[in-house]
Order: C-alpha cells, then structure tokens, then sequence
C-alpha cells in the first residue's frame, strides 16, 4: 500500500513535472479526440443502421445478407433442379460467400389440423429445415429428440401471417391473429409414408422475417425423414447463403452465369449497405489515420519527455527506485490523458448519434441498438494507446538503467 | 535480518587495465578479498586507480571487470534488475562521488526522497543529523545553492537514511576539513554500528577519520 501511494505526490513528483509540457501534451490530447470521435462516431452510425447480429427479432434496415439460391424451373418437371455437391462446394469457396447451409426439404406427407373457434381446418403441407446458424430468431424450445419430445416447434415466415391476417382473414370474416396468439394454438400434425404414420402435437414458436418456408428443427427433419421416406435421400434444391460484401456486381455475375435465381431482392437494401459501408469506412479511415499519427506524437512527446529528464531518472534508480516504479509516474499520466479523452470522444459519439436517431425512426426505422460498441472502441483505444506507451516508456528506462 | 554477510573479489580487474595491471595492489587481482560486515575499510589510490570504478562494480551500477565478485555465495552478476533495487534500497548504502543530489529540490527533499522508499528516518532524526554536520540553517535551501562541502554532507545524512549492510563512500570527505571529517566519521560510524554494517571507503590521500580502518592500497 505505502508502495502505491509512494509516488503519487511530494518531491518526486515535483521533480518529474520540471520538463513536462502542458502545451505538447493539449496538443497530443486533441488530436486524438478529433480522431477518436471520427472513429466512434463511424462505428455509432455503422451499429445503428445495420443488425448486430443474427438473434436479432427484426432484420433492421439494412438487411445482413442472407440469399436464398435456386436453379430456375424449366417447364414442367416433378422433381425440381437440385443443386450437386460440387456446386455447393464451388459456391462455398467464393470470395464473397461467408457460409452455405442447404434447404433440407420433406420427403413424406404431411397434413396439419388446427381447431380454432369450433371450426376445424385441415391442410396438405411440407416442412423445410436449414442448420440452425441460420435463423434470424432462435427461440428456446429450438428443438427436437423423438424420446422425450412434447411436440414439434414449428417456424413460419412472417409474411404467411400477413398474407393471412390483411388477405384471407379480411375477406373471408376470420379472426385476425397475432404473432402471440398463434404461438398458443395447438396445431396436429398427421406424418405419413414407408408404411407408418402417426400424429404429432405441434406448436408455431417463431416467425422469420427471413425464411420464405415453414421450417423445423433440422434435428426432426433427419429423424422423420428416415423413418417415413428411408433410403431416399435427396440433393438440396435451395441454399441459403450469407454474403461478405452484399451488392458486389461479382454475386450476380456469378449466379446469372449458371442460370440461379435469389429469391426475394435484396439488392436494393445490399446496395443502400454498400453505400453505407463506404461512406462510414472513409470516415473510420480518416480518423484513423488521425488516431494513429496523435499516438505517434505522443510517443515522441513522452521519449522527449524521458530524455530531457535523464539524469534525474538515473539518479532516481541510483537511490533504489525501480525501472517500474519510475515509469509508473509516467505510465499514469499517459493513462489519465488518454481515459480523459476516450470519456470525451463517447460523449462525442453519442451526441451525434442524437442527429441520425431521430432521422431513423421518423424513417419508422427506430434502432434497437445500443451504444456498447462504441464504449468498447473506446476503452480499447484509451487501453491499447496506454500499453504502448507503457512498453516504449519501460523499455527506455531500462536503457537509461543499464547506460554507463 | 541482513541480505549480505560478506562481499568477495575474486580476481577483480575493471576491463580498462586489462593490458596495463596495476603494481602492488591489494584488491585489482588479489586472489581473494573478502570484505565481512562490520569492517571498516579505507581504499586509499592515487587518481586513476579505479576506486570509483571498484565502489560502482559493488553498487551494481556498472559490470564491465574481469573476475567474479561474490555477495555472500552469490555471483552477483546473475542479479536481476528488481535485486539490485532490492539491494540499493535495503542492503547496500552509497555516496557516490558525485552525489547525485537534485539541485532543484532542498536539502530535506533530498533526503526525503530516499528516506521515504524505507521510511527508516524521522524528519526529526534527519534533522537532527543535518544539525550535527552544521546544516541546521540549510535545511530548506535548494541544494544547487549549497557549496560543495556541504552538498558532500546532505548526501551522506541521504545514504544512511535506510537499512544497509554495507556503507560504500567514494571520496566522501574530498571536500571537507579535518572537524568536519571528524564529525561525519563519528555519524556514519554511529550509523554503521546501530546495523552491525561495514563500511568501505575509498579516498585520495584524504580518508574518512575512521577508527580502527584497515587501510588497503588499490
């Protein structure tokens, strides 16, 4: 304890201070606010117009890229145009491709019943599953063991509920439904084929507002697909797809060459986040660039600092002061500096933040965003430009320890 | 509880007389000296003998000889950075020849900003000794201010501002005359004997008025 507070005050202080320049320092000091609220602010803007991530409920207003591929049906056929291994693989390997899953599709009957208000309805369907990273929701009971099961969750796209509520339910005198309601309606499930069906209980748990299906668990999928339709299996006949640089003119080249369509057109939107990415990179470069020449002027500043106090600080570990203890007094002072600033340039960033926010949500677009990004950059900077110093103020020192 | 019982050369020669060895030296490649605490030791040369050199191999704050120097069993070559601060704050004391004040500071800050490492004074025990050497007007006065003397004098009441078990002293009383050598001699024996230390001191035709010091020829 005495340890700490040994340096904090009194001669040796007074001693160090001597050659200290307050104007280099302010100077030091807005350069890196000026860069660093560039910085954040980019990253402020950058996390309010897109999704942070894919459990996200809405898919904000730049839609992550997510496409759903096909091969375009020719004529008539009952099997539709399945995609090849190889070509799952070559479209994986594209620069511009971050990850493909496969649309596993249903082979055996399904029929679903609902009891709703004493009327009863009853409908053919199919189910279509794809690996679980892909789901823009993820809700809890996500799925499915044929031992202990209660019932099967069930995903459906938002826009069936919208087709139903504002299209079938209006015209045709039906409740319209909400998205909680649906989830409490018990829903029978009749699986048939190989010689075997039964009924399952199920239950809608989500809606997609980015699968144009009726999904389930892929651990179902697998399960009632070899016991209903054994034997068969089946090459994907959709992809999805999540694309690294959306609007990039080399994904519609590629896809138009092999005669694939995407389904629902995002090109829109992918080129409204193009735009988006380059203007805010610009911007996070500039104040970089900013960020990164005010640390070299701090680095020089201190180096000048440490130089112009030499036989002072030789003198200091003559007496017995450690290379540390001595670089502490200097370490804490860079550390204050730079805290002092990160604290600024998020205040900064949020102030701006304040001029788009309303913009957006006029837009109908109110972000569900938050501001943790910006307070990690900035306490990762104040961290990171702290250490370096750290390490540049302890290696002199220790030249200075061991020169003759 | 001392750190260093003892400190032993070894066939000790600072790098620069490697061509060139001394006559009739006592310590630069004497077989083996072995220095206990308690002693007390007068290092008298000429200039150029290497006596500074001697007191700042011992001090750690320079390694360029040839030999082995030995604290108790230890090569004090293998000393770390954080063992020789150890060593300068707990177990070795010094007064360099060119005693490395602050000139900007006064004389207590001087004296604090060694005694607060270890906090082994009062301020009234250093001003106590402070009087003693004939500084009681000084106390506050920047040492840059002082003459050489005295400046001699604030360094010395610094270097016993901790605990040691040894005293090292290049050239303490350079500057000093016969009353007050007597004088500092007396307090850094006091000093010495309250820790059991052993004191070595180095001079050129001027020694520190010790009693009883072995007087060995560089």
């Amino acid at each position: 304890m005495r340890r700490l507070t040994l340096y904090t005050a009194g001669p040796l202080y007074r001693l160090l201070r001597r050659n200290l320049s307050v104007a280099q320092l302010a100077g030091y000091a807005m350069a890196n606010l000026l860069g660093l609220s560039i910085i954040l602010t980019a990253i402020q803007f950058y996390a309010d117009v897109t999704p942070s991530g894919p459990s996200e409920e809405s898919d904000g207003f730049i839609a992550r890229d997510f496409m759903v591929i096909s091969k375009r049906v020719d004529g008539i056929s009952t099997v539709p145009p399945a995609f090849s291994e190889q070509e799952t693989a070559d479209l994986g390997s594209q620069p511009w491709v971050r990850r493909v899953g496969a649309f596993t599709a249903s082979r055996f009957n399904v029929s679903a019943s609902v009891e709703m208000g004493g009327r009863g309805m009853s409908t053919y369907m199919f189910f279509e599953s794809i690996p679980d990273e892909f789901f823009d929701i993820r809700p809890s009971d996500w799925h499915f063991d044929p031992a202990t099961a209660e019932f099967v969750p069930v995903i459906i796209s938002r826009d069936y509920l919208a087709l139903y509520n504002f299209g079938f339910a209006a015209t045709r005198g039906l409740p319209q439904l909400s998205e909680a309601l649906i989830g409490t309606v018990p829903v029978r499930l009749y699986l048939s084929g190989a010689g075997r069906s039964d009924t399952f209980p199920a239950y809608v748990v989500g809606f997609s507002s980015r699968l144009n299906t009726i999904a389930v668990p892929q651990s179902f999928m697998d399960w009632a697909n070899s016991r209903y339709a054994p034997g068969s299996s089946a090459l994907p006949s959709r992809l999805i797809v999540e694309v690294t640089s959306p609007g990039s003119p080399e994904i519609g080249r590629y896809l138009s060459e092999r005669g694939w369509e995407t389904a629902g057109d995002k090109a829109e939107s992918s080129r409204a986040l193009r735009f988006f990415t380059v203007v805010t990179s610009v911007a996070a470069s500039i104040g970089l660039v900013i960020l990164l020449l005010s640390v070299c002027i701090l680095l020089l500043g201190v180096h000048l600092l440490l130089q112009k106090s030499r036989s002072t600080l030789r003198n200091l570990m003559l007496l017995g002061y450690s290379p540390r203890a001595v670089s502490a007094l200097y370490v804490r002072l860079v550390a204050a500096v730079n805290g002092i600033v990160a604290v600024v340039a998020t205040v900064v960033a949020i102030a701006m933040r304040g001029l788009w926010l309303g913009a957006l949500s006029d837009m109908g677009l109110a972000a569900a965003t938050t501001v943790l990004p910006v307070l990690i950059a900035a306490i990762l900077s104040a961290l990171i430009i702290t250490f370096v110093n750290a390490l540049s103020i302890r290696r002199t020192m220790l030249k200075f320890w061991y020169e003759r | 509880m001392p750190l260093v019982e003892s400190v032993t050369l070894c066939g000790v020669l600072p790098a620069v007389f490697r061509g060139d060895v001394p006559a009739e030296s006592e310590i630069w490649l004497a077989g083996r000296v072995e220095l206990r605490r308690g002693c007390r030791v007068c290092i008298s040369a000429e200039s150029g003998r290497g006596k500074s050199s001697l007191i700042s191999f011992l001090y750690g704050s320079r390694d360029d000889y040839d030999g082995t120097i030995l604290f108790d069993s230890t090569d004090i070559r293998s000393f770390s950075v954080d063992r020789w601060c150890d060593m300068r704050t707990r177990s070795l004391a010094i007064l360099p020849q060119e005693l490395c004040l602050f000139p900007e500071l006064t004389v207590m800050e001087n004296i604090d900003i060694k005694n607060r490492l270890t906090s082994t004074k009062t301020t009234a025990r250093i001003i106590d000794m402070l009087a003693r050497t004939g500084l009681s007007g000084k106390l506050h006065e920047p040492v840059g201010r002082l003459s050489l003397g005295q400046r001699q004098r604030v360094a010395a009441v610094r270097a016993v501002c901790q605990p040691f078990d040894f005293l090292l002293l290049d050239e303490p009383v350079s500057h000093l005359d016969e009353t007050n050598n007597r004088i500092l001699a007396s307090l850094l024996q006091e000093e010495a004997d309250e820790r059991g230390a052993g004191i070595i001191s180095t001079s050129v035709g001027n020694p520190l008025l010790l009693d009883n010091a072995e007087v060995m020829r560089l």
